[in-house]
């Protein structure tokens, strides 16, 4: 059984082991962690997909190989069945990624379901190191009885070297005194970047927004959100809510563009995957997927925001989460900005940023005259690719956005 | 160095005493002139004489209290109570009076003595000449609780319990007798209050007492063996005072304790011990805390009966296995 | 007088817990220690303070410990119960029954050992000659020839209960003698001069090297067996006939006609009187002694720990 490296993120082609935890010639059980790898989007533990004996580790520490390569060899009994099975390199170009995606996925292996601990108790040596660290135990993979967490599992989770932050950076040559080497994140978040800008065409468009309606509900739920949740309701669960609904009547910018320039098409995508961008330490920027957002309510949709921000703050996104995303939300909102001109998360064709909320003096018509109201206004930037849609569209859209968030009826659809 | 049994070690060890201070002296039933009725006492008569070593009546409440008067007048006299069971016979001399006379006194008098007695079951004697009793001492404060597990220790804190200023209970266990150990010629002290590590573990810390440290090693090795196990032993040796420290130790590391005691269950010393460690080390548990005991039951006479009550290899291997992940 | 003294600070819930008051008795305690060494050990019972006085402790130290203060003898660490002096020699009152007499065997067999001529004498009351220890301890010393001096102080009553009901001998402590192979002696307790003469001949047998005595002292006591009995068991004519034979004021009577003048003997009187309110002012003055005391001394070095 060949160990291939996966693919952690559509537009990722490549991959860096950061730590094994076997050894050539160590017996394995199925789900026992066997190496780190690491993307600059994500860090991820790979368990055997099978029990046997590690035959041989063809890629050391710090090497980084293209999806699908193979990374270790397990003999599980059917040594003669698993000759190399599929070692494609990806293609850096972001059209073939899904195809890619597609067939790396099915070789790579399950994502490590298996950690969630079975029987679920926590004894105290391991209730108190998970608190102390900040842990998510079903993260941790336990090796005791009946799938429990030990206390030697958390501490060989804390001391895996995934948990770090940054892979060691290359040795620079000659640097002026003061300036950094970007970190291998870095550079490829930059060739990102560039490689958006210079594939889509952006536009942006921005509309504001009323928000008092949302608040009406939002305020009047918070404190005993708190309560049971333990974390802030904020509005990105709602504009979260708002874009699915808005996508369903604009389903261009919820799609993709295919072979361009020689043969382009437009595929619009069957699912509303919504993309978060979560900020993390380091000046990272992760994106993990929340699938069929609109098939979720704006409680569920807060609850999945949450979840996907700690694991995301801790390291422990898994492959699945990271991909199929088809339209972002970028949340810009903590720093008080008015709006941001956001980069298109290839292969999307839009992105959305929520900036600042904040209460303004606002005029309000109405028939028996104008007056002046207080209200939280805040303002929805849209960056979209022109060649999948035009400027009415994506008006026809904010103004459906517009129109659900200041109009819904939020007690109903929460 | 000398090839020494148990009961040797005890006669070595009075001796050495006697002969380094004049005022130890040794009272009991047929110690004397039999060498007593373990024979652990033999040639303490022809070596130190009838004023020195001397044989008493049946008469404990009588061999206690002339212990305890001499004590507090100038003497350091070593008492033989022949089974320990029959410390229920005296034990207003213990509990009431040495116990508690320093005390109530504020401290004008102490009293030097040691009271020793074959300690256990194991020797097919029947319920009322086989109990282990040291949690009746244990729990009365203003006694020191010995009880070694083998003769190079029986030598060490029989010297060292003769020379301590405060009343001793010395547990001998009565099947480790011949009992054979490598012995020191040359007078040593064994410190009161200070637990041995036998063995240095990862996975569960395994602590025992007099005749159940032997069945603890045996598993413990079996443990390794068959079950890749790693298990710490350790051998109390004194109740009180007791060396927590040790004991804590070693299971902060392991994050798992197993005490293996030959007392029946209730209030046996694996009792106080689990409460220490459950309240001062909760938060390194990584599972809980295990006493395998003799059950709560007077031990049957017959061979086959009293061994499987008592506490075995295999009884500590399988709470091992099913503590241990 | 100090055991009145006592009587009346426990009625004036000064002494609290228990207190065993042997008034009456005084003369089996005066007339043994007036026999006795300096460094002859004493060990009596819980109703000790006489035994304890005569010792040569002061009241203070005695109304002190009564009244759980910081001048007691024990710092209030052991009671009524328990007044003992080491260096006077008084080694101990003891409330279990018995149990002191092997201890007392204990501490003469350690005399006769270090070959000094000290004696132990130890105090118990009729009810003890029943319980195991009694027995034992009497054996114990005959058979090792030890200096010990055993007086039974026989009040007539088991604490409640008269003694002849509950002993298979008429008197209780000389009609077991000959069992243990010694001299019956019974004596009237509370001629303290008869005590006096009895207590020197035991004392010159015992150092002698010719073993123990057990003697049996005839007395009453004036008041019940502790502080919480009134002694109203006891017939009304009995007690009257046994205060006629109250021996402090029948040496009293004794002395004078002796010749000792009156003045003298008020004298002496006044003086006891006035040494007694000294004690009781400065005991009721002491404080109460520091709580910390409670937390040391159970072992040799000061200390209480039983772990580390």
């Amino acid at each position: 059984m060949n160990i291939i490296m996966p693919q952690l993120g559509e537009t990722v082609a490549e991959g860096t082991v950061s730590a094994w935890h076997v050894k050539e010639g160590d017996q394995v059980k199925k789900d026992q962690p066997l190496l780190d790898v690491e993307t600059d989007k994500a860090s991820t533990e790979v368990p055997s997909p099978v029990e046997g004996t590690v035959v041989e580790i063809r890629v050391n520490v710090g090497e980084t190989v293209d999806v699908g390569a193979t990374l270790a060899v397990i003999d599980d009994g059917n040594l003669a069945d698993s000759k190399e099975v599929t070692e494609k390199t990806a293609d850096h170009q972001s059209s073939s990624n899904d195809e890619v995606a597609i067939q790396a996925k099915k070789d790579h292996v399950n994502s490590p379901v298996g950690r969630e601990s079975a029987s679920g108790v926590l004894s105290p040596a391991v209730r108190r190191l998970i608190a102390e660290h900040h842990l998510d135990p079903s993260a941790i993979t336990g090796t005791g009885r009946d799938g429990r967490i030990t206390r030697q599992d958390v501490e060989k989770y804390l001391s895996a070297p995934s948990q770090t932050q940054e892979p060691k950076p290359s040795a620079p040559s000659s640097l002026k005194p003061g300036s950094e080497v970007f970190t291998r994140v870095q550079k490829i978040t930059a060739e990102h970047m560039v490689h958006s800008k210079t594939t889509s065409p952006h536009v942006l468009q921005s509309m504001e927004i009323d928000f008092s309606a949302v608040d009406r509900h939002r305020l009047s739920s918070k404190d005993q959100w708190k309560k049971d949740q333990g974390t802030s309701l904020t509005y990105l669960p709602y504009i979260a809510k708002a874009v699915t609904i808005a996508l369903d009547a604009y389903p261009r910018l919820n799609s993709t563009i295919a072979d361009y320039p020689q043969n382009p098409s437009l595929s619009i995508n069957g699912e509303i995957n919504l993309s978060i961008a979560v900020a993390v330490e380091g000046n990272e920027l992760v994106v993990p997927v929340i699938h069929n957002a609109n098939q979720l309510s704006v409680s569920e949709l807060a609850l999945k925001i949450k979840d996907l921000s700690e694991r995301a703050r801790t390291k422990r996104l898994t492959p699945d989460l990271m991909q199929g995303g088809t339209y972002t939300l970028s949340n810009n909102g903590s720093f008080g900005t008015l709006f941001t001109a956001p980069i298109i998360n290839q292969p999307q064709v839009a992105i959305l940023s929520i900036d600042r909320i904040k209460k303004q003096a606002t005029v309000i018509e109405n028939e028996t005259g104008d007056s002046l109201a207080i209200r939280p206004m805040g303002i929805l930037s849209q960056s979209f690719d022109h060649r999948a849609i035009d400027g009415a569209y994506s008006g026809g859209f904010l103004l459906k956005l517009k129109s659900v968030l200041e109009d819904s009826n939020w007690q109903d659809i929460f | 160095m000398a090839e020494l049994t148990y009961r040797d070690a005890v006669a070595a060890a009075i001796a050495q005493e006697m002969r380094r201070d004049p005022n130890v002296v040794f009272l009991g039933e047929d110690i004397a002139a039999a060498g007593g009725v373990f024979k652990a006492t033999q040639g303490l008569l022809d070596e130190f004489g009838p004023d020195r070593v001397k044989d008493t009546p049946i008469s404990e409440q009588a061999i206690i209290g002339a212990a305890m008067g001499a004590a507090m007048t100038g003497l350091k006299p070593i008492a033989e109570i022949m089974f320990s069971d029959f410390f229920a016979v005296c034990w207003d001399l213990v509990a009431n009076q040495i116990a508690k006379t320093r005390y109530m006194s504020d401290g004008q008098c102490s009293f030097p003595l040691v009271i020793r007695s074959a300690n256990g079951g194991g020797s097919r004697f029947g319920a009322q000449h086989s109990q282990s009793i040291e949690n009746w001492a244990m729990s009365i404060p203003g006694l020191k609780v010995v009880a070694p597990s083998c003769a190079s220790d029986v030598k060490g804190l029989l010297a060292a319990s003769i020379r301590d200023p405060d009343p001793v209970l010395f547990f001998e266990q009565k099947s480790l007798y011949a009992l054979k150990d490598e012995v020191p010629f040359e007078e040593y002290v064994t410190p009161l209050g200070e637990a041995k590590v036998i063995r240095q573990g990862t996975d569960v810390t395994i602590v025992a007492l007099a005749a159940m440290v032997q069945r603890a090693i045996k598993a413990a090795d079996t443990l390794q063996e068959s079950h890749g196990i790693s298990a710490s032993v350790i051998d109390l040796r004194s109740l009180v005072p007791l060396d927590t420290k040790t004991v804590l130790e070693d299971v902060s590391k392991t994050g798992r304790l197993i005490t293996v005691e030959e007392n029946p269950r209730l209030c046996g010393w694996g009792a106080e011990v689990s409460s220490i460690v459950s309240e001062e080390l909760f938060w390194k548990l990584d599972g809980p805390i295990v006493r395998v005991t003799t059950p709560h039951i007077p031990l049957a006479a017959a061979d086959a009966l009293e061994d499987a009550m008592m506490p075995s290899a295999e009884k500590i291997i399988e709470a091992t296995l099913k503590l241990v992940d | 007088m100090l055991e009145k003294r006592a009587y009346d600070l426990f009625m004036q819930n000064l002494i609290k817990g228990t207190s065993h008051l042997s008034i009456g008795q005084e003369a089996v305690a005066a007339g043994f220690g007036a026999a006795m060494r300096s460094d002859d050990y004493t060990f009596c019972t819980y109703r000790g303070h006489n035994h304890t006085y005569v010792r040569g402790t002061s009241m203070t130290s005695i109304l002190g410990e009564l009244m759980g203060r910081e001048c007691g003898l024990l710092r209030g660490k052991g009671g009524s119960m328990h007044l003992m002096s080491m260096e006077h020699g008084a080694l101990g009152s003891y409330a279990i029954i018995g149990a002191h007499m092997p201890i007392a065997a204990g501490a003469a067999w350690s005399a006769k050992y270090r070959g000094t001529e000290q004696v132990a004498v130890c105090f118990f009351g009729d009810g003890t000659t029943n319980i195991g220890a009694f027995h034992e301890a009497i054996n114990f010393a005959v058979i090792w020839k030890l200096p010990v001096i055993f007086v039974c102080e026989n009040n007539r009553y088991m604490e409640y209960t008269p003694i002849e009901a509950v002993t298979a001998v008429k008197n209780p402590a000389a009609d077991r003698a000959s069992a243990y192979g010694l001299e019956p002696i019974l004596i009237d307790g509370n001629d303290v001069e008869i005590v006096y003469e009895t207590a020197n001949k035991a004392y010159d047998r015992a150092r002698a090297g010719e073993g123990p005595s057990l003697i049996e002292v005839q007395t009453y006591r004036h008041h019940g067996h502790s502080r919480a009995d009134p002694g109203k068991y006891r017939p009304d004519a009995e007690v009257e006939e046994w205060m006629k034979k109250d021996p402090i004021p029948n040496y009293r009577q004794k002395i004078l006609e002796a010749g000792i003048p009156e003045s003298e003997i008020k004298a002496l009187e006044d003086k006891i009187d006035q040494m007694i309110d000294d004690a009781t002012e400065e005991a009721k003055n002491s404080p109460t002694p520091p709580v910390d005391i409670a937390f040391i001394d159970v072992w040799a070095d000061g200390g209480a720990s039983w772990r580390n």
